[in-house]
């Protein structure tokens, strides 16, 4: 060091500078982000054969450092927020939408109406979903515009100032008075029914009068929610070749790209889907739901734009659970066997038919309960009604028919005086048994599953 | 407005809109994202940090209600040498399936176990009541937590 | 007071879509030190489906699941698969990505074979090993193989499948047809408690049998079995989305939308039956959905039994039950009082 250069004590501490400047403003250190340096790795995961073992899930550790980012985590330089104005009435025509008084709002980076999308329709079995409402509501939680600003709060705020007028319309919500031939049509067309299975096998009639006693029962359902923890969420970011990445809470991200090629009339090497770990799905993440907004507001303003639903939009927006109405006639042995069944199933499909088609066609199959029946009749009927979308959610109409079939089982039993365990073990299902449709079953185990957990659960000796 | 506080031991201020929620807070201007927004009114308790050591929903309180105190989130409870016992349980039973209610569910538990080393499992089940979970029905939860608590006794004895 | 009562809820429950064709594809690389890297194209939504995958994919490699890094979820990358739906991804893109880790094996094997001095049939993958069946002492590293085949040989060990349920399309007019592959089996029986004088019903136990063919991760099978009966028991006894006169719905939030929370739960146990699917990777089947199914019908039948009334409609709350045992009463006085 040269001799004539003076240089003083340096000794700034965070006390000193705390004297110098109350206000002073603390820089943000950066979080931690990987630790423990040394990592343990679970003995089960380091085990050979891998199948049967209880291996611990690297996602797991994961989760529990708080070190998972969803894609609310994620933000990209620029990001700016999109919300969603949902109509809030449930069958009407839109006279007009005016985003003028939006648009002006400091903040405000662009807006978007359903004339702006390209192809607006998109559904796995009919295309009768619009992405955002086609000049029609079909039901309250349709997308009738969105906004893009530089916070989620303004955007909110945004969607407050757009004026739309509608004009309200006849509708239906109850699905029995929809199939009535003069109920008000949800959609175009002839008849709110609009899909119908049917399965036969055998000669009911003839079984039921073979039967000692036929019992007649109805049973219904209501519309539940998937409810994830994680609401709907998807960021999308646009490149210089006009190549477009979603980051997108989907399940299924294959369909996801052929959807989005569709309604933004793309080709689907110029769509990217990543998704990183999903906050719970059960169904209700399986369709695109804001992704195409997305696409379009990013593509207007040149910044990635990202969209998260409120949990009022999870319940009102996004695919529910199918109310089921069912009718179950079966007609009974005097020493318990199943003789005979007819059933019919309505299923209440909401506005857009989604995923009704599977949910009606699995019902179906699955109605008359894993129990040997030679005589079958199963009809079921998907009905529009002006009310939340039903889709896909855990069990595809399965949980509904199961509580049918089991109710009436029991109801049944007690009626002839058999055990509920005895006439299920009676009529179940064995290894080769055919199903409803006529399928040999294999690797069928209903019997021993009855008996696990009978005997678990301790059913001979147990008291009230 | 300004706000200064200590997150996990360390103080940190920021500049923010009075209308600031304390999760927006850790969120956005901390990237603190362990916090999640859930429903964002205080229902589901994914937003759960601890606030001078009880247990809050961080959406109902307002930046400015912070000024000062010492907030403990997920970022925090383990250190370069280890995890926490909440977390090292909670991965070996498989206590966790998408994750998002983790963080605030496991704050929820430290509580308890700071407050009361050998719950049982209705009081398990009772300090978790405010925390919603869809995939996991809780059962692995509680058994983590309760064998967390007896490895939290087990190193108190030992050290 | 409070009455208990027990009931039993039985299902069956499809894998895969009804007939409609529902593909996985999936790539396994083996890596020049033993170690491999699988891509597929699901998504992880909770379930663990990427551990359970990397599970197969080190079954057929012969390695441990640690050894397998799982990279999914990015159309750029990953190969396509129909989604994490209808409990389809064990069965479905786990034979996916059998097929593929046996084509990366095939390589491996063919590499092997001349340093063994045998035949490439005669090889099996075990234990972090190539080894001869039947004498297993001649054996080799897969690390040395791997090395081996693509640093020497110039043959990188990769493989791509893809799979697709076989299934027969319904006749439309009387239904008859395969629809599905395969399916799974399962009993829920619960036990509940009813208090006749406000009608709540509280699940205390559940004990859970079910069939998943061969369970790859028994502690994430038993996760789901959980989490399918809290899901049921919402579904029984607490959760609805009700609308007003307008078709508006009134209670889109979790204030009013009552679901379960941890005091909610019942003490569960947790049977997996022993089955082995053949047309399953190593068994295999799945169980995501089937344990949301049965434990409504259980609930309600367990219901029945404690007070003998039948709920027709879920959810089965504690006003609507409660109604129910009052008209049982008034009914019962009614055939009563004739005598008198």
């Amino acid at each position: 060091m040269d001799e004539n250069v003076k240089t003083a004590e340096r000794e700034v501490t965070l006390e000193r500078l705390r004297e110098i400047d109350d206000d002073l403003r603390l820089p943000a250190v950066p979080e931690q982000v990987s630790y423990p340096i040394e990592t343990l790795i679970p003995e089960a995961r380091t085990q050979t054969p891998a199948v049967g073992q209880r291996a611990s899930r690297p996602d797991g550790r994961l989760h529990g450092l708080g070190q998972t980012k969803y894609i609310d985590d994620l933000s990209f330089p620029g990001m700016i927020h999109a919300k969603i104005k949902r109509a809030g009435i449930s069958k009407a025509r839109v006279k007009n939408i005016d985003v003028s008084e939006a648009e002006k709002m400091p903040g405000v980076m662009a807006t978007l109406v359903g004339s702006e999308i390209p192809v607006n329709s998109f559904g796995p079995s009919y295309q009768d979903q619009p992405v955002m409402v086609n000049g029609t509501v079909f039901h309250a939680g349709d997308p009738v515009a969105a906004v893009a600003a530089t916070t989620e709060q303004l955007a909110l705020d945004a969607l407050d100032k757009i004026k739309i007028d509608y004009e309200p319309l006849e509708a239906v919500y109850d699905p029995i008075e929809a199939m009535k031939d003069n109920a008000p049509q949800v959609h175009e067309g002839e008849s709110n029914i609009y899909s119908s299975k049917v399965i036969q096998k055998g000669d009911v009639e003839q079984g039921f009068e073979e039967s000692h006693r036929i019992y007649e029962n109805t049973f219904s359902t209501q519309m539940v929610e998937h409810v994830p923890m994680e609401p709907h969420a998807s960021i999308a970011d646009w490149d210089g070749n006009g190549r477009v990445t979603l980051h997108s809470s989907l399940g299924r991200i294959t369909l996801g790209r052929a959807d989005i090629a569709r309604t933004l009339n793309m080709p689907i090497n110029r769509i990217r889907i990543i998704a990183t770990v999903v906050g719970g799905n059960f169904g209700g993440k399986n369709e695109i739901t804001t992704e195409p907004i997305l696409a379009l507001l990013s593509k207007k303003t040149g910044r990635p734009v990202k969209g998260v639903y409120t949990r009022e939009d999870e319940f009102m927006s996004s695919t529910t659970r199918h109310p089921f109405i069912m009718d179950y006639k079966t007609g009974m042995s005097k020493d318990g066997k199943i003789l005979a069944r007819k059933v019919r199933l309505v299923c209440d499909g909401g506005a857009y038919c989604s995923w009704s088609e599977t949910t009606l066609g699995k019902a179906c199959i699955l109605s008359a309960g894993p129990y040997n029946i030679e005589n079958l009749y199963v009809e079921a009927y998907a009905v529009y009604t002006n009310k939340t979308m039903t889709g896909a959610m855990r069990g595809f109409g399965a949980p509904q028919v199961c509580f049918a079939y089991e109710s009436q089982m029991d109801d049944m039993a007690h009626d002839l005086g058999i055990d509920p365990l005895d006439i299920r073990r009676m009529n179940a299902f064995h290894e080769g048994s055919a199903s409803p449709t006529g399928q040999v079953l294999e690797s069928v185990v209903v019997r021993d599953s009855l008996e696990m957990a009978a005997e678990r659960f301790g059913w001979q000796d147990w008291k009230k | 407005m300004d706000v200064k506080l200590t997150i996990n031991g360390e103080e940190k201020s920021a500049s923010v809109p009075p209308e600031t929620t304390l999760l927006r807070l850790l969120r956005e201007e901390f990237n603190l994202t362990g916090a999640k927004i859930g429903c964002d009114v205080g229902d589901c308790g994914a937003c759960t940090v601890i606030v001078d050591g009880i247990a809050t929903n961080s959406c109902l309180m307002l930046a400015g209600q912070v000024q000062g105190r010492s907030i403990e989130t997920i970022e925090g409870l383990a250190n370069m040498d280890d995890y926490h016992p909440l977390q090292k349980n909670f991965e070996d039973l498989g206590s966790l399936q998408c994750g998002f209610c983790g963080p605030g569910i496991i704050l929820s538990a430290k509580q308890l176990l700071d407050d009361n080393p050998d719950p049982n499992k209705e009081e398990i089940q009772d300090a978790l009541a405010g925390n919603l979970c869809r995939c996991t029905g809780y059962t692995k939860i509680v058994e983590a937590v309760a064998d967390a608590a007896r490895e939290m006794r087990g190193n108190r004895k030992a050290a | 007071m409070k009455q208990k009562g027990k009931g039993i809820g039985c299902m069956w429950y499809p894998i895969g879509f009804t007939v409609a064709a529902n593909p996985s594809a999936a790539t396994v690389k083996v890596n020049e030190d033993g170690t491999a890297t699988l891509l597929t194209g699901t998504v992880e939504t909770g379930q663990g489906s990427l551990t359970v995958l990397g599970q197969i994919a080190a079954e057929e490699l012969g390695i441990s699941t640690d050894d397998v890094h799982v990279v999914s979820a990015d159309t750029d990358t990953t190969p396509m698969d129909t989604g994490a739906i209808a409990s389809r991804t064990t069965y479905v893109t786990g034979n996916a990505i059998k097929l593929a880790a046996e084509k990366a094996k095939e390589i491996l094997f063919e590499v092997a074979a001349p340093m063994l001095n045998v035949k490439p049939s005669q090889l099996e993958a075990v234990d972090r090993k190539v080894q001869v069946k039947g004498f297993p002492q001649r054996n080799l590293p897969i690390s040395e193989v791997a090395l081996q085949a693509q640093v020497v040989q110039g043959r990188p060990s990769i493989g791509s499948a893809s799979f697709n349920p076989p299934t027969v399309d319904m006749d439309p007019e009387t239904g008859q047809g395969k629809p599905f592959s395969t399916y799974v089996y399962a009993t829920q029986i619960a036990e509940v408690e009813v208090d006749d004088e406000t009608g709540q019903v509280d699940v205390l136990y559940m004990s859970a049998a079910h069939d998943c063919g061969t369970a790859i991760n028994p502690m994430l099978v038993e996760g789901q079995i959980q989490g399918g009966i809290s899901m049921g028991v919402g579904f029984a006894l607490q959760e609805e989305i009700l609308f007003d006169e307008k078709g508006v719905q009134i209670n889109p939030n979790l204030t009013n939308y009552i679901m379960p929370t941890s005091l909610d739960m019942p003490e569960i146990d947790v049977d997996i039956v022993e089955n082995f699917d053949p047309t399953g990777p190593f068994g295999a089947k799945g169980v995501g959905e089937p344990t949301a199914v049965p434990t409504a019908a259980a609930i309600c039948n367990a219901i029945f039994d404690a007070v003998g009334v039948r709920v027709t409609s879920l959810p089965a709350t504690a006003e609507k039950v409660l109604k129910l045992i009052k008209e049982k009463r008034a009914n019962e006085n009614k055939q009563l009082a004739p005598a008198e």
